[in-house]
């Protein structure tokens, strides 16, 4: 008599905990053998409530509720929140305020794009490149906290303008932080195009056409590695980008290499920002006066996180406090494409291909249930 | 008397308790030196031997489904494979305990027997991460096992002998690192690749199995095969040393030739990154195996035209 | 095209099916939509006509005494957002499934279902995407006048 086996497929759970996740996240691939046949991606697990939590802030305590969305791009999600707000109440910020705004916001990004490139490299198992480029953050997160206090979370957002100022020791110390950061990154463009053993793990891995990346909603620097021309910057500008506008980087290749080769060359693009926002530095007050209640309106704003596009949605009710407030991050339409693309994949390009959208799992997620022995709390009653 | 000494080299020194600590050492000079290399400062001398200590302590769980006896005797078994290769090879110089025709085939074997367990004792564990591990090392296993085996047969055949301490003694005055260059880039590659180490660490690719075989152990088990991992780096450093760079006839010249090479080692996992396990295979089958070939074809050129 | 060519075409394209149009911005048109059923005939004109990628899904609860809920679909090009309103009643809410045509759509719509109870015809992964998977069937953290707290409150 024979047994008939049923043949199941074999399934890699990767996550919540997992060495490739810096955050918590659950992944479920179907492989056989090393490839990968199926995927599928539940998140969840640091969501927080904050959309719900918002509705009963004021609009000055939300500002710091959405700058702890996430940890990487705190500025540009309390930036986009605050340009929403004064659009909401008809205010616009003076000029100098914008200016200093998108200077934080460019150091921000290059913050996390040298974050980036170490975690990738760590993900494809090259540390030497991981330890390096984390040595050079360690510039920038100095050159930040002289400048905001903070190296990571900056809080320099008022609703109406910035709380910091930029002095003639600040510019100094910038410029200088920033050469080094440009001798060190011309360096890694070098490894990123050149390193053989590098390469073979980046060309022609996880490859999407401009095509696939536009029907699947891609943003950011994951699309334009793929020939997408989207950058919330260039075509809707914001704040100060009117005034100092940064060039589209754009690659075509749209594999593992041509995501690096955007990031390292938007980190130039940056530098060259920062310079230019330093030299031309307009003269004035840092804030103006918002009222407390905001009149009932809409309103839809749109900003370039490292990552890609950041969406916010606010609606005010005449109160003190938003009626809605709606954050839809980049991280959520790029990981459609990453469960699409790593079918077909090797399990050891996942971990890449993951990285390669430049995952942050905490700005997609909004729930902490606290749970103690005697009753069951959540974060909100925490106020 | 003889007893007595015997059992004192067999479990002191130069084998046994000696080597153990030889080991550890050796894994500190190479995360020392790694860490270096990579502008970190790196951890303090003890570091190895302080994790094998608080290993050793902790509580070992064994994950149901696996065969609880397998699971126990399989680090044991590796660590005692590691360990009997010792006593073939010049540890510090010192003449080999025992010796006979052929012992290099057998020394050879028992390394190969500490990998095997490591695999096996991946595929017990019923744990997606291990089983995936334990194909990998495997598959590792039999793609650099060739060339690596041919590039050590190279001085043996050159030397006459199949027995270590006899080429040893033909490898004193012949620096074959000159005479046989192609095989000892592939001995060192090869070295490498036993050992598991970057960039031919995908069997235990942190990233992405986790810990690959050795997922599912913790306690006295990791830790016998955390010190199989230290013997078994000596032995191969020592092989090579042996072999390949004139032979290590006193403990000064063993510490500076087993050192060189394991700088060398260090600088080469530094600089290159992570290989996929398919891409592994690849290189070996096609580069190391046709260096080697490239090398003996060269081998018996030379003996042609010297006779 | 500028503003006001895009303005003009998506004029022609929804007329039949909208309510009314309005700009409160030069770069922004709101169109409050008659029915929700005109959803996908109505986004797909839009990406016949590359009127814009869909940038996000915002469900909107006018109110804790108020029959329906609001969903509102932004799409983006350039500088320019064209907004479509619809509206459904509370009690089954269901609005059909745009994966189909915009991929990306997924993820949102799987959000707007679990926080807002607005069931999504079509939707091929149903389940939560932020919620855990026992939360408790019923409660729709984003509405008004719902405290989540009660989702633990047999526990």
């Amino acid at each position: 008599m024979e047994e008939i086996i049923e043949r199941k497929p074999f399934e890699v759970t990767v996550g919540p905990q997992h060495p490739a996740l810096k955050e918590p996240g659950n992944f479920q691939f179907t492989v056989d053998g090393e490839i990968v046949t199926n995927a599928a991606v539940r998140l969840g697990y640091a969501h927080r409530g904050i959309e719900k939590a918002a509705e009963e802030r004021n609009w000055i305590q939300n500002i710091y509720l959405v700058e702890r969305i996430c940890g990487i791009c705190s500025h540009i999600h309390a930036t986009a929140y605050c340009l929403a707000v004064e659009h909401l109440a008809n205010i616009q910020a003076p000029p100098r305020a914008q200016a200093i705004r998108v200077l934080v916001s460019e150091l921000e990004r290059i913050h996390s794009h040298l974050l980036w490139i170490g975690v990738a490299a760590h993900e494809a198992g090259f540390d030497t490149l991981f330890m390096y480029s984390w040595r050079d953050r360690e510039t920038i997160m100095d050159i930040l906290e002289k400048l905001t206090g903070n190296r990571v979370n900056y809080s320099t957002n008022l609703l109406g303008g910035v709380k910091i100022d930029v002095d003639g020791e600040h510019k100094t110390g910038i410029l200088k932080g920033l050469d080094i950061l440009e001798e060190r990154t011309k360096h890694y463009l070098n490894i990123v195009t050149t390193d053989a053993f590098f390469l073979q793990r980046t060309r022609g891995v996880g490859t999407m056409t401009q095509r696939q990346a536009e029907v699947m909603g891609a943003v950011g620097p994951t699309a334009r590695a793929s020939g997408v021309a989207r950058d919330v910057r260039i075509e809707s500008p914001y704040g100060a980008y009117d005034e100092f506008r940064p060039n589209l980087i754009i690659e075509q290749a749209g594999d593992l290499e041509a995501r690096f080769i955007v990031r390292v060359k938007e980190l130039f693009e940056s530098y060259r920002l920062v310079r230019e926002i330093l030299d031309r530095l307009p003269e004035g007050e840092l804030s103006v006066r918002m009222p407390r209640r905001i009149k009932p309106a809409e309103y839809a704003m749109r900003v370039e996180a490292p990552r890609g596009e950041l969406f916010y949605f606010v609606k005010s009710n005449g109160t003190d406090k938003p009626e809605r407030v709606k954050v839809r991050t980049p991280t959520i339409c790029n990981m459609t494409t990453v469960v699409k693309l790593v079918v077909g994949h090797q399990l050891a390009d996942v971990p890449l291909i993951l990285a390669g959208i430049d995952p942050c799992f905490s700005c997609n997620d909004r729930m902490v249930i606290v749970r103690d022995n005697r009753k069951i709390e959540t974060i909100e009653s925490r106020r | 008397m003889e007893i007595l000494l015997d059992f004192l080299r067999l479990l002191i020194f130069p084998g046994g308790l000696f080597l153990l600590l030889a080991g550890l050492l050796y894994e500190w000079a190479d995360r020392k030196l790694l860490a270096q290399l990579q502008n970190r400062i790196g951890p303090r001398w003890f570091q190895p031997i302080a994790d094998i200590m608080k290993l050793m302590g902790k509580e070992e769980v064994i994950p149901d489904g696996s065969n609880k006896r397998l699971f126990v005797w399989l680090p044991i078994a590796a660590l005692a494979g590691g360990l009997t290769a010792a006593l073939y090879v010049p540890i510090m110089g010192i003449k080999p305990a025992f010796n006979f025709t052929g012992d290099l085939i057998v020394t050879l074997y028992l390394l190969s027997l500490l990998t095997l367990c490591m695999g096996l004792a991946g595929s017990n564990t019923m744990d997606r991460f291990s089983m995936l591990g334990a194909t990998r090392t495997f598959t590792q296993l039999f793609s650099y096992e060739a060339p690596f085996m041919l590039a050590l047969l190279g001085p043996a055949l050159v030397a006459g002998s199949w027995q270590i301490d006899k080429i040893t003694a033909y490898t004193e005055s012949h620096w074959l690192i000159f005479t046989q260059p192609i095989g000892f880039v592939v001995v060192i590659i090869g070295l490498m690749g036993k050992l598991e180490l970057p960039p031919f660490d995908a069997p235990e690719a942190e990233t992405e199995i986790v810990a690959g075989a050795l997922t599912e152990y913790s306690g006295r088990g990791l830790a016998l095969f955390r010190l199989g991992k230290g013997v078994e780096m000596v032995i191969g450093l020592t092989l090579v040393a042996a072999f390949y760079l004139g032979g290590v006839s006193n403990p000064v010249l063993f510490l500076v030739k087993t050192l060189a090479l394991l700088v060398v080692v260090a600088v080469l996992q530094a600089v290159l990154s992570r290989l996929r396990i398919d891409q592994t295979v690849g290189i070996w089958w096609r580069y190391g195996a046709l260096l080697v070939l490239v090398q003996w074809l060269f081998m018996f050129l030379g003996q042609r035209l010297t006779l | 095209m500028d503003a006001e060519n895009t303005f003009e075409t998506v004029h022609l394209l929804l007329e039949d099916w909208a309510e009314r149009f309005e700009t409160p911005d030069p770069t922004r048109l709101e169109v409050y939509m008659k029915h929700v059923d005109d959803l996908v005939p109505a986004v797909v004109g839009l990406r016949v006509k590359k009127l814009g990628y869909l940038a996000a899904i915002v469900g909107l609860d006018p109110g804790a005494d108020t029959e329906e809920l609001e969903i509102l679909y932004h799409f983006c090009t350039q500088d320019l957002m064209i907004i479509l309103r619809f509206r459904v009643p509370k009690t089954d809410a269901s609005v059909s499934s745009l994966c189909d045509i915009v991929p990306s759509a997924e993820s949102f719509e799987r959000e707007l279902c679990e926080m807002y109870g607005i069931t999504i015809v079509g939707l091929r992964n149903p389940g939560h995407l932020y919620l855990p998977d026992d939360w408790k069937e019923g409660v729709y953290p984003l509405r008004k006048g719902v405290d989540p707290r009660i989702a633990f409150q047999n526990n």
